[in-house]
Formats: C-alpha cells, sequence, structure tokens
C-alpha cells in the first residue's frame, strides 16, 4: 500500500512538472512560430536609422522602439521606489517588529497583495486628479504616476521574500557575528543580508516582471498609444505590453496582429534583460559583501 | 586552584526558556588562567551557562535570566549585566566558539579579520599581523599561510574549528567560552585542539563544555557538574 502511494506521489509529481514545463514551452513555441518573422528592426525603429533613434536624434514613428523605452523606464523608476522601501519594511519585519506588530503589519500586507491592479491603477489615477486639482494643474496621468501606482503594486512581494529570507537564516548563522562583538545593526548588513541576499534577488525579479508586464494599472495612469520617447517623468510615454494589448483588440489586417505577436517576443527579451541585470547586480553584491562569488 | 585567582563569579543565577527553568540557583566561581569543565548529562543548561558569561542569551527569543555574573577586568570585578557595560565590548573581552564549527561563507583571511572590522580597526598593516598571530596560536598559521584567499568553508572539519578559535582570539580576549568544541570532530582533530587549548591557558580563563570525561580528565583544572534540574531537553 505504502509502497503504492509512493509511485503514484512521484508520478503525480513527475505528470505536473511536465505540464507546467510542457506549457511554457508551448507558450514560447507558439510565440516565436507567430512571431518570429515579425521580429526585425523596421519592427522597432520603423523607417528610421537604428543609430540615430537610440541616440534620440530622430523620433520613431512606425515602431516600437519608444514602447520598449517606455516600459524599461516605467520598470526601472517602479523598482528603484519599490525596492529601498520594500528592503527596509521586510529588514524591520524579520529583524526588529514584536510578534504582535509583525502581525498587524503582515495581514495590511496581505491585504495590498490582494489588491487587483485594476484598484491600484484607480488609485493611481485618483492620486493624478487629487494632484491636479489641489497642487499644479500640469500633473496629469503620467510615467511617475505609473511607476509610484506598480511600486505599490510589487511591494508586497519584495516586503515578503526580504523578510522570509532573512527569517530563514539558521539560529546559529545569527549568532555568529553577535558572539564576536557585533552590533545588531552589523549582523544585518555584514551577515544576515548577504546569506539571503539569493532570496531578496528573487523577489526583486518577481517584481520586475510584474511591472513589465503590467496593463492595467498603466492603462489608468497615463500609458498612450502614441506618445514617442517619454520626455520626462511628467509626460505621457508608450509600453510594450500595452502596445500589444492594443494592437490585438483592434488590429487592422494580419501584419499588425504579426506586429503585436513580435512585440510580446521583445517584451520577453527585455524582462530576460532585466532579469540578467539583476542577477548580475547579486553577484556583484554578494561579491562585495562577503568577499567571494 | 585555591592559589589561582578568581576570574569570573557567578551568583545565583536561575535562567528560564519560555518559561520552563533551565538553570537553577547557580553560584560558581571560575579561576584566571585555569581550564574549567563544565560536565552533567545533557538537558542540565551547560550551553546555556556559557551563554549567561557572554550575555548572547539576550538574542534568543524566548529567554529569560536573573541573577548577577561578575568577570574581573584590569584588574576589578565589573557586573556585566550593569547598564554601563557595552555588550559588544563585552563580546570582545569574551569569546565564544561553538560546538559545530561556524566559519562565514567569506575567504580564511577575512574571517579572521572579521571581528578587527566588527570593532572598527582600518590599518591593513596592524590586520594583517593580528591574523597572522591569531592563527599561530590557533596552530593554524603553517597549514593555510598560503592560501589565505581561498575559501574557509574547503577547510576540514578540525581546520575550520581552529579557525573559529583563531577568530575568537584575534581580539585578544580575557576569556574564551567553548561549547562541546570536539564534539563533532574527529579523534585526532579533537587532540589538536586539546593541545592548543592547554598553551592557551597562559592568555585566557576558558570555560569549556565537555561530554567526554576523558578529556575532562586530560586538560581540565577544574570540574564543575551543573546538577539536573530537569527530565527532558528543553534547548
Amino acid at each position: 500500500m505504502n509502497r503504492i502511494t509512493e509511485c503514484l506521489i512521484v508520478a503525480a509529481s513527475w505528470f505536473c512538472g511536465i505540464v507546467l514545463a510542457g506549457s511554457i514551452f508551448c507558450i514560447l513555441g507558439y510565440l516565436f512560430f507567430k512571431g518570429a518573422a515579425a521580429v526585425s528592426l523596421s519592427l522597432i525603429f520603423g523607417k528610421t536609422n537604428p543609430i540615430d533613434a537610440i541616440l534620440l536624434r530622430k523620433q520613431v514613428f512606425n515602431g516600437i522602439f519608444p514602447a520598449i523605452a517606455g516600459t524599461f523606464s516605467l520598470v526601472v523608476l517602479s523598482v528603484a521606489l519599490a525596492v529601498p522601501a520594500g528592503l527596509a519594511s521586510g529588514i524591520y519585519l524579520a529583524e526588529y517588529a514584536s510578534d504582535r506588530i509583525k502581525k498587524i503589519l503582515s495581514l495590511f500586507f496581505d491585504i495590498l497583495a490582494g489588491i487587483p491592479s485594476i484598484v491600484i491603477g484607480l488609485f493611481g489615477f485618483s492620486l493624478a486628479v487629487f494632484l491636479h486639482k489641489n497642487y499644479s494643474d500640469r500633473i496629469y496621468p503620467c510615467l511617475l504616476i505609473s511607476g509610484i501606482s506598480l511600486a505599490f503594486l510589487v511591494l508586497p512581494y519584495i516586503i515578503r521574500t526580504t523578510q522570509v529570507a532573512l527569517e530563514s537564516l539558521p539560529k546559529e548563522t545569527r549568532l555568529t557575528a553577535l558572539a564576536l562583538g557585533a552590533t545588531k545593526l552589523q549582523n544585518i548588513f555584514y551577515v544576515l543580508i548577504p546569506q539571503s541576499l539569493s532570496g531578496i534577488v528573487s523577489g526583486v525579479i518577481l517584481a520586475v516582471g510584474r511591472c513589465a508586464e503590467d496593463t492595467a494599472v498603466i492603462m489608468l495612469t497615463g500609458v498612450v498609444a502614441s506618445a514617442g520617447i517619454p520626455k520626462s517623468l511628467f509626460s505621457h510615454y508608450e509600453a510594450l505590453p500595452f502596445y500589444i494589448f492594443y494592437i490585438s483588440s483592434q488590429y487592422a489586417d494580419t501584419q499588425e496582429l504579426l506586429n503585436g505577436y513580435g512585440a510580446s517576443i521583445i517584451l520577453l527579451f527585455l524582462c530576460a534583460f532585466l532579469f540578467l541585470i539583476a542577477f548580475a547586480i547579486q553577484k556583484r553584491l554578494c561579491y562585495q559583501m562577503l568577499y567571494r562569488a | 586552584m585555591e592559589n589561582k585567582a578568581i576570574k569570573i563569579t557567578a551568583d545565583s543565577l536561575y535562567f528560564y526558556y519560555q518559561r520552563q527553568p533551565v538553570l537553577e540557583n547557580i553560584s560558581t566561581q571560575f579561576a584566571e588562567h585555569c581550564i574549567t569543565a563544565i560536565v552533567g548529562p545533557s538537558g542540565t543548561g551547560k550551553s546555556t551557562f556559557l551563554t549567561t558569561l557572554n550575555r548572547l542569551w539576550e538574542s534568543i527569543p524566548g529567554a529569560k535570566m536573573e541573577g548577577k555574573v561578575e568577570i574581573r577586568f584590569e584588574g576589578q570585578f565589573r557586573d556585566i549585566y550593569h547598564k554601563s557595560f557595552c555588550v559588544n565590548r563585552l563580546r570582545r573581552l569574551v569569546g565564544m566558539v561553538f560546538q559545530i564549527p561556524n566559519p562565514l561563507p567569506m575567504s580564511i583571511f577575512k574571517n579572521i579579520a572579521f571581528p578587527l572590522k566588527l570593532a572598527g580597526y582600518k590599518d591593513k598593516q596592524v590586520i594583517a599581523e593580528k591574523a597572522e598571530q591569531a592563527l599561530k596560536r590557533a596552530y593554524l598559521w603553517e597549514e593555510v599561510k598560503d592560501r589565505l584567499e581561498q575559501d574557509a568553508l574547503a577547510l576540514s572539519g578540525g581546520q575550520q574549528q581552529r579557525l573559529c578559535i583563531a577568530r575568537s582570539l584575534v581580539l585578544e580576549p580575557e576569556v574564551l567560552l567553548l561549547d562541546e568544541p570536539t564534539s563533532s570532530l574527529d579523534a585526532k582533530a579533537g587532540q589538536v585542539i586539546e593541545e592548543l587549548l592547554l598553551g592557551l591557558k597562559e592568555r585566557c580563563t576558558i570555560v569549556m563544555v565537555s561530554h567526554y570525561m576523558d578529556q575532562v580528565r586530560r586538560i581540565a583544572d577544574t570540574v564543575i557538574e551543573l546538577p539536573a534540574i530537569r527530565k527532558q531537553k528543553q534547548l
């Protein structure tokens, strides 16, 4: 009986693993099958010379370069806003908060994690309206508002992964530096954070993915179909997920739909590129903090 | 023991872990430049007792202590739980080595230099000298002098434990606490550590928890047995 159960569990685990890997393979395969032909320099840069476009000497009209630039700046902005706050909250929860405060704050962060992104979008929109009415009529939905809203969206992931990574360190590791005369802060920065860096970075990567793909939030807070390269934090911008959504809902001919597939592939690569940057930063930090790779 | 000065006195110590008593009314003294072994069946709070001498228990959630511990520094007995006594300074004066070797995941040299970094040493020359001295005192210098930049976790268990002893010695503590330092090592590696401890007696007062009676007979000057107050192990 026991042996049969064990075999069944192994078989079920294998099955689930294969289904998961298979579906990823199918989705990626489908995307590349449909879109690979559309990926070309002209998809990105239209008729503009790529070098001129990258150096911002000429505007790109018929390509998705502005959307790539928009998504890139959006991700960088919101992650830059969310990471410091998320790290600090995670460290506070894991190392300083009393059990009572931890319970209360955890409840709040769980609620924040459960808020649908469209509601966060509405929050961003209301924020923009509020600022517009009360402070300056030059403020309207823009890159900065989107960045702030997305930062709220991904904050819970970063807080949770930081907290869990720190809390799962063994007791012996916590006591090592303290027994050598480290203060609490020295212990956190010299031992605990370096040792839990891979966990923390996985949270940041989740956040990067979420910021890059989210459409609901940015639709309400400043993304538009055509704006060119974002000129400042207070301007409208284009974004890849919105471009994909826009094309797939109102394409005029097959070529345009294929462009949507092409843009999806580009979005995937953009995410992969951002993940690589996150890993490189982790490696570098790990090396600096622990003096080894 | 009679002709040696007293270094540490513990007076009516009570210790609770999550409201369970671990130590009850322990009063004892430790002589300077001696190896004192703490023995007793497991679960009598021997390791816990060590943590009351460097206040490390304060970082363990659910722990509570009553009583008084005084250690003689610069000729004067000081209450280590007094507000004016900085806990980080105390832990630099009272080093501790754990049962399982716990080098940090960095190079051998960085491990040795770590306590100096914590204490705010900046001069590379001084750090290198102190590291070499500590490694020599821990009988490890000859084995690692050519590979100081290598990962400390690549060392053998016995070498790792000697590295941890060296790391505790680098700040020249006056008291060294050891929690069953040889129990995770083979007989030969354990023997090296025993010899090394005998050599360290001149510099430090050593308090060691040990399970091995033959080890205690070999190296300890004094033996203290903690009375059993509980039936089952708590910590």
